[in-house]
């Protein structure tokens, strides 16, 4: 099932240590041989600084205690430049961990630096320095005092550009360690700027939205409210755009969400305009679900795709979520895509029916018959669809409800006479005006 | 020779010009007309140009009149002698006062202060009778009183107009005997200079001016001068006893002034042409210094590009290929000192190209590379135009292609290596401009060509250039500056043309500039569409922005825009993509002047007829006969596009057929077919596909298909057989749903498998497309999934309904005018509208796909289908509206003719409004699967 993997499509836009959860899924979905993985690791980790941790997967990758002569000595380096960062960045830090020099100051930039100026000495290099030594404790995989020192140094800091690095730092940090609800933050203040800012090039724009989305698949689908939130940040016109020109696999993720989020089935024809667009260039069972569902009306595609789905979920390393629950591991997003996705057959294909056999629907659902029959039964009493079970032939008959002459017409009419008198009004207030 | 000579005398403007200033223009012209070799006349003329110095711009009519002037004086002169011998002072003092108004008049014509010998020499002459007159009383008292009166009258008039010339006079008097010569050199000059009149014998003057030039001869021999320039033999005896005698003492600056010579003769009346080329190129074998070479060279090229002075005309074959030969050596000139620039922006110094092999410094050369480049290309693109393309000429011709490829490549190097991109960009631009129009089959010949000729010719070169070095070779003495061939001189291809193209083009969107990029950018779509790549092409294309600039764009590259939308469209109809391929071809179909679009021939217009001039200029835009696109191909594609589009269209609206019309080519074609009493075998296109359209009304999709593959255009088609079952299916396909639309209206029920067995289609194929349908609600029908067939539903309305849903869409527009008058009126927009209808304000404001605009729609007709059930249901409680219902339903049964007619306003209002045209069909698509029917009502937000 390895075909459908969208790792490596996505990696190049994410930071290296968000790599490593991806990683880290697909090694216990074991996809991919436990060596090649473990390389990808190592590889990952060189350009870090976290050197024990590339030890510890050398020393399992090869079975060996021994550990090559570069690791050692990268090792012995990153110590060092870490003292000398500490150094540099101590006279800050030790002013910020003391909370009464905190308390004193205040919402002002400018205040806080002259302060700092004059009553600590401290310039601009040591607030640098406290910039460069929280980009090394992010390196060394100290997330959570990176993003503590970054939040201080955002407080400090006057070069736009530098802020909007630190900005993505936090974000980075949040993630990883998991705190959704912060990072959701973070990852908003961070679109306003994207959105905001006269970036030099379109281009660099756009790849700062596009990070800006891989970024955000880790919190969408962790934090409660997610869904909504990968719906209504994707379907930005400026984000479709986006994901059109450069990260068309994206559009799984968009698709799983309006496919999970009820509320949201009216997205679904935007969706499919845009499926049916990129369907050259990108597709999955998941979009290819949609298309035989809504542009071929292919019932019995859309069952086997639903199947193909289901693999692709699990094997997602964030769509495929694990919940454990006493023993028993649930992925709840795939229950809830594949309800919902058959909810949608249902609906189409009852569109097109006036008379089904619950057998065949059984069997188009995945169900037996009696469950297809208590679910059907479900559905028309909470007034959900408008048909009758013919128990005796075992089929559903659909009320067809042809809309009403008379109300259509009235619905026509309906608003002419707001309209009118509307017209009237503003005609009315408008002479008096030109009279005088 | 003589074809040259015609051209040289007839067609060009700037001949004219030259035969302006040129004195005797006539005389010469005829001349060379006649085809004598050009040696007379134009000496002759040469001379003249050369010795007279006030003659510039004059014209001969003036001249002559000039001449009459001279003559009218000399005259008066005679008369007045005449009056001296016989003492008559009466008409002497007239004729002296003539004298003076016809001074005037000379004085004016020549406009020079200068006056003319003959009068001072008439003064003079009566000066001395007068003073012998006034000396002599006795005779003075003989006289009659009116010639006393005249004689004294005279004396002070002389005497006045004396005092003006009085220095003329006195230098006369002075030396009467050298100015009597003087005057005499005059009168003969200015016999020779204002024609025949004086001594009335052109052959005379003919004479004299050949022994005034046998004497400048004789001067001037040692100099080798310009006069000896057009007489061919003479001047190749004198380059060599120049040049050849002693090698040694040929130094730069002989070199320098010859070439100074050539080149200032060069644009003259006479000059030939040809002649010119060849004494340049002599001149490139003694230049001193390679930079010298290399502006001696630069010369040959624009005088070999002066060779065809017509711009309609091509430049001679052979020529061009020396000139290939030319850029090539220039090419090898550079690169083997690379410390000599070439730039056409700064004015070198005078002594610049005798800068040595030696000089360290840079050596600036005037001349562009780019620009000879992109001549040569457009020379062989005209070369081409003229050829007739069905003989053997063209194709040689075409063969002379990698020649050219091989000078832009280099040129292209060059120019790259000098750091020049911008440059480079646009040489670069014309190698696209040569590949992108090949499909792979062409481009492989291509490439076999260029390098089959690499193994037959070994070490000599392509014919052209081989020629040209071999009659080099075999004339004069060995060049002084010897230039080896460093630059290749064979092209280089890539495996295919994309790869090449891909290089070439991501240059030029690096450094070209707005129309380079333009350009090129449609020359990919073109060849990404011939590569059946359309998403590639398409995605191109849209992002390029092109279509909406392209109007503000040169013709030319409006016609590339043209041809890449043709190709397009094929591409679609290859891919089976019928609505896009349509939507690309359409537009090129709508004026009926296919031909002129893409620049393939003309088509004549009933109604206005062209200027010559306008003819002219489009036959300059004619594309060569092997880029063509065909235009059978392309008609029949568009047609059956249309044909695909309009037939279902018409049927599902048989009623107001005017309202939505896909293509209104096609609707005017069938019209005009459908008027035809007898309906032969079809013959063209056109026939076909209107015969097949016929069988497709009636659902007959097996003889459409048949008429249609009949065509032999298919042939040309690389994936015939895909191509053509990919046309069965959607034929098929159409002629279910043109069946469906116009009979449902006799069905209750309809099986699938006997729509499948009528049709040929898969169950799955079959159930696909009628559940589309449904679900767009084009069909009023669903399916019964235990009998697998369709049931239609009764969806007819009564003629009140009809005509009330009529008055209702009325009524919308009316008040919809109202709000748009009250808006132009007040400029501002009406505040707190009803949400559905500011959406479709926004529909009518542009064809934008809309997505908000469906989202209204969407929410409305949600809406709508919940109060249709909500109404069902309370029907059902009321138990009186069921009633009304069913009488309502028989009265519909009794005018079932009438009411069927407003059918079509029902599906208005049911789900498809007129609006909805100005989306794509794709869009309808959509917008019918996002109307769903809502299982969970409860849970959305209206």
């Amino acid at each position: 099932m390895a075909e459908h993997d969208l790792t490596s499509r996505i990696a190049p836009h994410l930071d290296r240590h968000l790599v490593f959860p991806l990683l880290e899924f697909l090694q216990e979905r074991q996809l991919y041989a436990d060596e090649e993985i473990l390389k990808a690791k190592i590889d990952l980790l060189s350009k870090t600084n976290m050197v024990d941790y590339a030890m510890d997967i050398h020393k399992s990758l090869y079975h060996t205690e021994e550990v090559p002569q570069e690791m050692m000595d990268r090792r012995a380096e990153v110590v060092g430049r870490l003292k000398s960062l500490e150094e540099s960045a101590a006279p800050l830090i030790s002013f910020l961990q003391n909370a009464a020099n905190v308390q004193e100051s205040r919402p002002d930039k400018l205040y806080n630096l002259q302060m700092l100026n004059d009553r600590f000495q401290i310039g601009q290099e040591q607030i640098e320095a406290l910039y460069q030594y929280a980009k090394f404790q992010f390196e060394c995989g100290n997330y959570s005092g990176a993003a503590d020192y970054l939040y201080h140094y955002r407080d400090l800091c006057t070069n736009s550009d530098r802020s909007l690095s630190a900005l993505w730092g936090k974000l980075a940090a949040e993630i990883l360690m998991q705190n959704w609800a912060i990072a959701l933050e973070e990852l908003n203040r961070l679109k306003e700027i994207i959105d905001s800012k006269n970036f030099a090039s379109p281009l660099y724009q756009l790849q700062n939205r596009i990070w800006l989305m891989h970024w955000s698949l880790f919190i969408f689908f962790n934090h409660e409210n997610g869904r909504n939130g990968i719906i209504d940040l994707f379907f930005q016109d400026r984000y479709l755009n986006a994901i059109q020109t450069n990260a068309n696999h994206l559009l799984r993720y968009v698709a799983t969400a309006v496919i999970v989020s009820k509320r949201r089935w009216n997205m679904i024809k935007e969706l499919i305009k845009v499926i049916q667009q990129e369907n050259h260039v990108f597709k999955d069972p998941i979009t290819e679900f949609l298309e035989c569902l809504y542009i071929n009306y292919d019932f019995e595609g859309a069952q086997q795709k639903l199947q193909e789905c289901e693999h692709v979920i699990l094997n997602d390393p964030f769509l495929g979520k694990r919940v454990e629950d006493a023993n028993f591991s649930t992925v709840p997003l795939k229950d809830e895509f594949l309800e919902n996705a058959r909810l949608f057959i249902f609906e189409t294909y009852c569109r097109i029916h006036q008379c089904i056999d619950i057998g065949m629907l059984a069997e188009k659902l995945n169900m037996n018959y009696d469950e297809a029959e208590n679910w059907i039964m479900n559905l028309v009493q909470n007034a959900k669809l408008e048909a009758k079970i013919d128990s005796v032939s075992g089929t559903v008959i659909m009320e067809t409800s042809n809309v009403n002459v008379y109300e259509q017409l009235i619905e026509t009419m309906k608003n002419l006479n707001t309209r009118t008198y509307l017209l009237a009004k503003s005609l009315v207030d408008q002479t008096p005006q030109s009279a005088r | 020779m003589t074809s040259r000579f015609w051209t040289q005398g007839g067609d060009s403007d700037s001949d004219e010009e030259e035969e302006k200033q040129s004195e005797f223009g006539d005389g010469s012209d005829a001349g060379g007309g006649a085809g004598e070799p050009a040696g007379d006349g134009n000496r002759y003329l040469h001379e003249n140009a050369s010795d007279s110095d006030d003659s510039d711009g004059q014209h001969r009519v003036i001249k002559s009149a000039r001449d009459k002037r001279f003559d009218e004086m000399a005259a008066t002169v005679e008369q007045m002698k005449n009056a001296m011998k016989i003492n008559d002072w009466v008409s002497l003092q007239e004729n002296f006062e003539k004298l003076n108004k016809q001074l005037e008049k000379v004085v004016r014509i020549t406009e020079s202060d200068k006056v003319p010998n003959l009068y001072i020499k008439a003064l003079v002459l009566l000066e001395d009778f007068l003073a012998e007159a006034l000396a002599n009383k006795d005779a003075k008292k003989k006289m009659s009183s009116s010639n006393a009166k005249a004689l004294n009258s005279m004396k002070q008039k002389l005497k006045k107009n004396n005092k003006q010339y009085e220095e003329l006079i006195t230098k006369y008097r002075e030396k009467p005997e050298s100015e009597d010569e003087g005057v005499e050199d005059e009168e003969e000059e200015e016999g020779n200079e204002s024609g025949s009149e004086v001594e009335e014998d052109p052959s005379k003057i003919d004479m004299s001016d050949m022994e005034d030039e046998d004497v400048e001869d004789g001067d001037e021999q040692t100099e080798g001068d310009g006069a000896w320039e057009k007489k061919m033999s003479r001047k190749d005896k004198l380059m060599d006893k120049q040049f050849m005698k002693d090698p040694s003492e040929i130094t730069w600056d002989v070199v320098d002034k010859k070439f100074k010579e050539i080149i200032a003769a060069r644009g003259r009346k006479g000059t030939g042409r040809v002649e010119q080329v060849e004494q340049l190129t002599f001149l490139t074998r003694v230049a001193k210094t390679p930079a010298q070479k290399l502006e001696i060279l630069f010369s040959v090229i624009s005088a070999q590009f002066d060779v065809n002075p017509s711009l309609l005309g091509h430049m001679p074959i052979n020529v061009w290929k020396k000139c290939v030969g030319n850029l090539l050596l220039v090419l090898d000139i550079l690169e083997k000192y690379p410390n000599i620039v070439v730039d056409d922006t700064i004015e070198p110094e005078e002594r610049e190209t005798e800068k040595g092999v030696n000089h360290k410094g840079t050596i600036r050369v005037w001349g562009s590379l780019v620009a000879f480049l992109e001549r040569l290309d457009s020379e062989f693109f005209k070369s081409l135009q003229c050829i007739d393309p069905h003989t053997r000429d063209y194709v040689e011709r075409l063969r002379d292609e990698p020649l050219f490829f091989v000078v832009a490549q280099n040129v292209q190097d060059y120019l790259e290596k000098a750091g020049d991109f911008k440059a480079a960009s646009k040489v670069a631009l014309r190698r696209v401009e040569l590949v992108y129009y090949k499909p792979q089959e062409v481009y492989a010949a291509m490439r076999k060509l260029a390098e089959q000729d690499e193994v037959s010719d070994g070490g000599s070169e392509g014919d052209g250039v081989g020629e040209y070095q071999a009659v080099e070779e075999h004339r004069g003495p060995p060049a002084f500056v010897v230039i080896p061939e460093l630059v290749p001189r064979r092209p280089t291809f890539p495996e295919s043309s994309r790869t090449l193209l891909d290089s070439l083009v991501s240059l030029i969107y690096k450094y070209g500039d707005e129309r380079t990029k333009a350009r090129s950018m449609l020359c990919d779509v073109y060849n990404h569409a011939i590569f059946d790549e359309f998403y590639v092409a398409r995605d191109l294309l849209l992002m390029s922005h092109l279509q909406e600039g392209i109007q503000l764009m040169d013709i030319s590259s409006q016609i590339l825009f043209n041809r890449a939308m043709a190709q397009l469209g094929l591409c679609a109809f290859r891919a089976g993509l019928i609505t896009e391929a349509h939507g690309c071809l359409s537009e090129l179909y709508t004026g009926g002047r296919v031909k002129e679009l893409l620049a393939q021939g003309f088509s004549q217009s009933r109604y206005h007829e062209k200027t010559p001039e306008q003819e002219k200029l489009e036959r300059r835009r004619q594309m060569p006969y092997h880029m063509h696109i065909n235009l059978e191909l392309l008609e029949a594609t568009h047609l059956i596009c249309a044909m695909l589009l309009e037939v279902p269209n018409m049927a599902s609206n048989t009623h107001d057929s005017k309202r939505k019309v896909i293509s209104k080519t096609f609707r005017r074609l069938l019209d005009g077919s459908e008027r035809q009493t007898f309906v032969g075998p079809p013959e063209n296109v056109r026939d076909h596909v209107m015969a097949a359209t016929r069988a497709l009304n009636k659902g007959d999709y097996q003889k459409a298909f048949n008429v249609i593959k009949s065509l032999d255009i298919w042939k040309l088609l690389r994936n015939r057989d895909a191509v053509l079952d990919m046309l069965n299916t959607k034929i098929k396909e159409e002629a279910l749903r043109t069946y469906l639309f116009a009979y449902s209206s006799c069905y209750k029920s309809l099986s699938l498998d006997r729509v499948t067995a009528l049709f040929d289609l898969s169950d799955v194929h079959a159930h696909s497309i009628i559940s589309k349908m449904m679900i767009t609600e084009e069909l009023h029908a669903s399916w019964d999934q235990p009998t697998q067939c369709i049931v239609f539903h009764e969806v007819e309305q009564t003629r009140l309904q009809g005509l009330l849903f009529q008055m209702a869409d009325k009524l919308g527009i009316l008040a919809e005018i109202n709000e748009k008058a009250f808006e132009v009126r007040t400029g501002g927009g009406l505040d707190g509208l009803p949400p559905r209808r500011r959406g479709e304000g926004q529909e009518f404001g542009g064809s934008v796909v809309s997505g908000r605009w469906q989202e209204n729609f969407l929410s409305a007709s949600q809406g709508r289908s919940r109060a249709g059930y909500l109404s069902s249901r309370s029907g059902q409680v009321a138990g009186g509206f069921p009633k009304e219902r069913a009488g309502a339903g028989q009265r519909g049964g009794a005018s079932g003719y009438s009411s069927s007619r407003y059918q079509d306003a029902y599906g208005s209002t049911g789900g498809r409004t007129p609006y909805q045209s100005g989306s794509s069909a794709r869009g309808s698509q959509i917008d019918g699967a996002g109307r769903m029917v809502s299982l969970n009502k409860a849970g959305r937000i209206y």
